[in-house]
């Protein structure tokens, strides 16, 4: 469980760039025999930031299935490995050249992907993103993503639950983030915040802990925590929860936790509905995990895509609204075995 | 000349880089007890010569025979086993090291039994030793435990002399031993080279300082662009006719 | 021969300047000083810092932190720098879980499984340290260049295997290699204290034998080496092999704490191991240094890095403080009275 979707390590991948390269050079031949004979069907660029993340194979298997039924041609971008605005530019600039209907693209920086943007809209091509989102969106047409706000509060409450809150105990808490600075990330923490400053008062945050991705700091972190707080959950002295946001850090409590036999007794609250965390849950692993619904993104961007290209390219003729957030799904032990299988993100 | 046989014989020993031939067809003979300057100018070729000598380079042909044995050394180990010691000019020590470490370094003595094997040093040995070598050439040295970078030029290069001195067997080659020095410690550096020659070994001395050559050499080998053009005992050259013979004045003078 | 007239080599007199300058730059002392005053300081913020359990973290941290810069230590005491090991650690440290984990699913024996996976992991870390070689020695690239190289490809093929492996995801899952690796004897865990074995070994190594001579040799000149007959090519792609090595097995010690190989351990490590090495007082031009020196350096980083993740200090200050500790060991070792003097 490893997010790529760091400012840090994208620039250290950043230097096996040479790699990546031979890596898209060899897809974009294959895109190019796709594009070749659409002449009446629209057809639609997608692009990711990484298209082995089971977040975006999801998304994908939503987009594909959405286009199929509307009967649009679909062609999916992105580098495999790295999360970086400079391994993501090649892909969309091949995407320009080859002249999509409409292009819907996941920004992996939200400023650095704003000029080619410009650009599709110049060409005549409306632009839409999902997922992440450019800081300017004046000339995106809609934008479809996951409500990260709400999903630290869905986390604060998941957490305050888990710990079993009463107005009577103290709450020691940490974060584990992949970097501060990485837009979701942020948001997911000021919802988080807001929660407990509104509803919880008695769940003191102690630090929030930035991994960039490395597993070997985010058990550490955790291990530090523990050692810094040792006394019971529930007390002043004791650690009583961890919110993972990424990844890295789920991993890393997970492991952290299991090796100081603290596992279900310290709440664990992990984002992302990974297949492995998935099965983690309840299981004394995490008590609770907030689901995206990567699948209905995919879905929802090329249904708006095509219902704005089918209505004259207008967006109140097509009825899409400019911000489309969904709400994430909070996963637990008790949640059902069919809502968890429709949850799950997909590894293919 | 005498009789005896050459310890060190060089014959018609080529070596070119690339477009520029150092050596043509350079030979002389060198005897046990002697000190032979080797003098040139810049470029003649001495330096390139004392690398075919120590095995740093290989000559493109030509042959070196020690002791009437034909060498063709491959590597300065080579050279070194067969009894050559060699001062570089400048760089012949690590400074990091101490001075007992640096007279026997890739000579080291080992621990006995099973600790020698799995290499470990007997440093105490070596640090006792390398007192006794270096008094034995004439040089004392009270503190063997210092890294040769905190001692002077003149120290260090004292140090690096006494080890080639008390490693050599058969021949040693000094090149440029005096340079940098002050006066005091060039002449003690020269009484060490007259030690090494009363110990019966075989001295090539390379030098600019022509009265520190004269002072010393039984014998002068001149070179000038890579062949030798003279070659005779050092009591045939007074200063003048010794700087006219390197700088080719001599033979315009007929 | 009168006795007068042979060249005497006596110590350099002893100035009062001369002495302040030899404390001062006793490194060590001053590391041992650091690291007690640090110590006192975190405890004094949380008195839970002197505990079993918080010296377990810290030693389990100086662990992985020590492979890596013993191997590191080695090649820049031999006059050149790694670059490598962090790439090392997590590529070892995929190939290895990859191997483990197909073999979790035949028997299971955990002693076996792991005894494999770690000289599995030595192994690819030495074939990384042994192409290191082959471009230092053969190609005649620049150290820096080719650990370079090495770094960056083996980030790619860290990232690649663990696609082909796993979709991307950490490979292989042993949480009883986690528990396994947080068992201890008093506040050294299982295996802080195999990594504190090879240590003393390294140091052995590196002080007493001809292997480590050698390796100074090298380093203050290489050309001196030569010239005495030392096989210095040679002598050096050894040391690199030594330095992935040790890097392979940190992949595995990262291996045992999160019970998975995943592509992202070890991102940056080198460049704290080589702070580690020049914090505990070696020369980043060779030759000189001490092992003792370097495990203090790690200590102090270990403790600075973790104690004020303990003191609930922000992540970026620790990268200050620790650039400020790399700059005045710079200083220190520009203020030593034996600097090296051009002859």
């Amino acid at each position: 469980m490893i997010s790529l979707k760091n400012p840090k390590g994208a620039l250290r991948v950043a230097s096996t760039m040479a790699l990546a390269g031979v890596l898209g050079a060899t897809s974009l031949v294959a895109l190019g025999a796709q594009t070749a004979g659409a002449s009446k069907t629209y057809t639609i660029a997608f692009n990711v930031g990484v298209t082995s993340d089971p977040f975006f194979l999801t998304m994908r298997a939503g987009a594909t299935a959405e286009a199929k039924k509307l009967g649009v041609n679909l062609e999916w971008q992105g580098n495999v490995n790295f999360y970086s605005p400079s391994t993501q530019l090649p892909f969309l600039q091949s995407a320009l050249a080859s002249k999509p209907d409409a292009l819907i693209f996941a920004p992996t920086d939200t400023k650095a992907l704003q000029p080619i943007t410009g650009q599709f809209v110049a060409a005549g091509i409306p632009v839409f993103n999902v997922d992440s989102g450019n800081a300017n969106q004046k000339n995106v047409v809609s934008w479809i993503t996951g409500n990260n706000i709400q999903g630290g509060q869905a986390a604060a409450d998941a957490l305050a639950k888990a710990m079993n809150y009463s107005a009577s105990g103290t709450y020691n808490v940490v974060i584990g983030v992949s970097s501060v600075s990485t837009s979701t990330d942020a948001d997911r923490l000021t919802g988080f915040k807001n929660e407990i400053k509104a509803k919880y008062p008695k769940i003191v945050l102690k630090n929030v802990f930035a991994t960039n991705s490395v597993s070997a700091t985010a058990i550490s972190d955790i291990n530090q925590a523990l050692s810094a707080n040792p006394g019971a959950a529930g007390t002043a002295s004791g650690l009583s929860g961890i919110f993972a946001i990424d990844g890295t850090d789920a991993a890393g409590a997970v492991a952290a936790l299991t090796a100081k036999g603290k596992l279900g007794k310290v709440a664990l609250v992990g984002y992302d509905a990974y297949a492995d965390s998935v099965k983690a849950l309840g299981k004394g692993g995490f008590s609770a995990l907030i689901a995206q619904q990567p699948y209905l993104e995919g879905q929802l961007a090329v249904k708006a895509a095509v219902s704005y290209l089918k209505n004259g390219k207008s967006a109140s003729a097509a009825g899409i609204k400019h911000l489309n957030t969904l709400a994430n799904k909070v996963l637990t032990a008790t949640t059902s075995a069919s809502v968890l299988k429709k949850y799950t993100y997909r590894t293919k | 000349m005498t009789e005896r046989d050459a310890i060190l014989e060089v014959r018609r020993i080529s070596k070119s880089y690339g477009s520029v031939q150092a050596l043509t067809e350079v030979s002389f003979k060198a005897f046990a007890g002697e000190v032979i300057g080797l003098v040139g100018d810049n470029g003649a070729g001495k330096s390139t010569l004392i690398k075919a000598l120590s095995g740093v380079h290989q000559p493109d042909s030509g042959e070196i025979f020690l002791d009437g044995v034909h060498h063709d050394w491959k590597s300065p180990q080579e050279a070194i086993d067969s009894g050559i010691e060699t001062l570089y000019q400048d760089s012949g020590l690590a400074p990091d090291l101490t001075i007992g470490s640096n007279v026997f370094l890739g000579r080291e003595i080992m621990k006995k039994g099973l600790l020698g094997k799995m290499g470990f040093l007997d440093q105490k040995a070596m640090e006792a030793e390398a007192l006794e070598d270096l008094a034995k050439v004439g040089i004392s040295v009270p503190i063997s435990r210092r890294t040769v970078s905190q001692l002077s030029g003149g120290q260090r290069q004292a140090v690096a002399i006494g080890r080639a001195i008390s490693w050599a067997r058969k021949v040693i080659l000094l090149d440029e031993p005096t340079n940098h020095l002050g006066a005091r410690q060039a002449q003690e550096v020269l009484s060490v080279i007259e030690e090494a020659k009363k110990r019966g070994l075989c001295v090539i001395f390379i030098s600019h300082t022509l009265p520190h050559v004269l002072q010393v050499t039984d014998r002068i080998v001149v070179m000038r662009l890579g062949q030798v053009v003279k070659d005779a005992p050092t009591s045939e050259f007074t200063a003048e006719s010794l700087l006219a013979s390197i700088t080719g004045l001599a033979e315009l003078q007929g | 021969m009168p006795e007068n007239d042979r060249p005497v080599l006596t110590s350099s007199p002893e100035t009062p300047r001369n002495r302040v300058r030899e404390i001062l730059s006793n490194q060590q002392f001053l590391l041992f000083v650091v690291l007690i005053a640090l110590m006192t300081y975190f405890y004094s913020r949380n008195h839970y810092f002197f505990t079993v359990g918080e010296f377990q973290n810290i030693f389990t941290n100086f662990s992985g932190y020590a492979l890596l810069a013993v191997g590191e230590m080695f090649v820049i005491v031999a006059g050149g720098i790694d670059l490598s090991v962090g790439s090392t650690v997590a590529v070892s440290g995929v190939l290895g879980a990859w191997v483990m984990n197909g073999m979790m699913n035949g028997h299971g024996n955990q002693f076996w499984v792991l005894t494999v996976g770690t000289l599995i992991c030595g192994l690819v870390g030495a074939f990384v340290g042994f192409l290191n070689a082959l471009m230092i020695t053969k190609a005649k690239l620049v150290p820096f260049v080719a650990t370079l190289v090495t770094l960056s490809a083996g980030l790619g093929f860290a990232l690649l295997f663990a696609q082909f492996f796993n979709s991307g995801q950490p490979v292989g899952s042993d949480p009883a290699a986690a528990v396994f690796s947080s068992k201890a004897i008093w506040v050294f865990t299982y295996p802080a204290i195999f990594v504190i074995l090879i240590v003393i070994v390294a140091g052995i190594v590196l002080h007493l034998t001809k292997y480590g001579r050698y390796t100074y040799a090298i380093g203050s000149n290489a050309f001196a080496a030569r010239a005495v007959g030392i096989n210095v090519q040679r002598h050096v792609g050894s040391v690199y092999i030594l330095s992935g090595f040790l890097a392979g097995l940190t992949g595995m010690f990262y291996f045992m704490q999160l019970g998975s190989g995943a592509p992202t351990s070890g991102d940056g490590f080198e460049l704290t191991a080589i702070a580690a090495v020049v914090i505990g007082g070696a020369s980043l031009t060779g030759g000189r240094g001490r092992m003792s020196g370097t495990v203090l350096g790690v200590f102090v980083l270990t403790v600075v890095t973790f104690g004020l993740v303990f003191i609930n200090v922000p992540p970026a200050w620790t990268q200050i403080v620790v650039g400020g500790f790399i700059a005045l060991a710079a200083t220190l070792q520009s203020l030593r009275p034996s600097g090296r003097k051009s002859v």
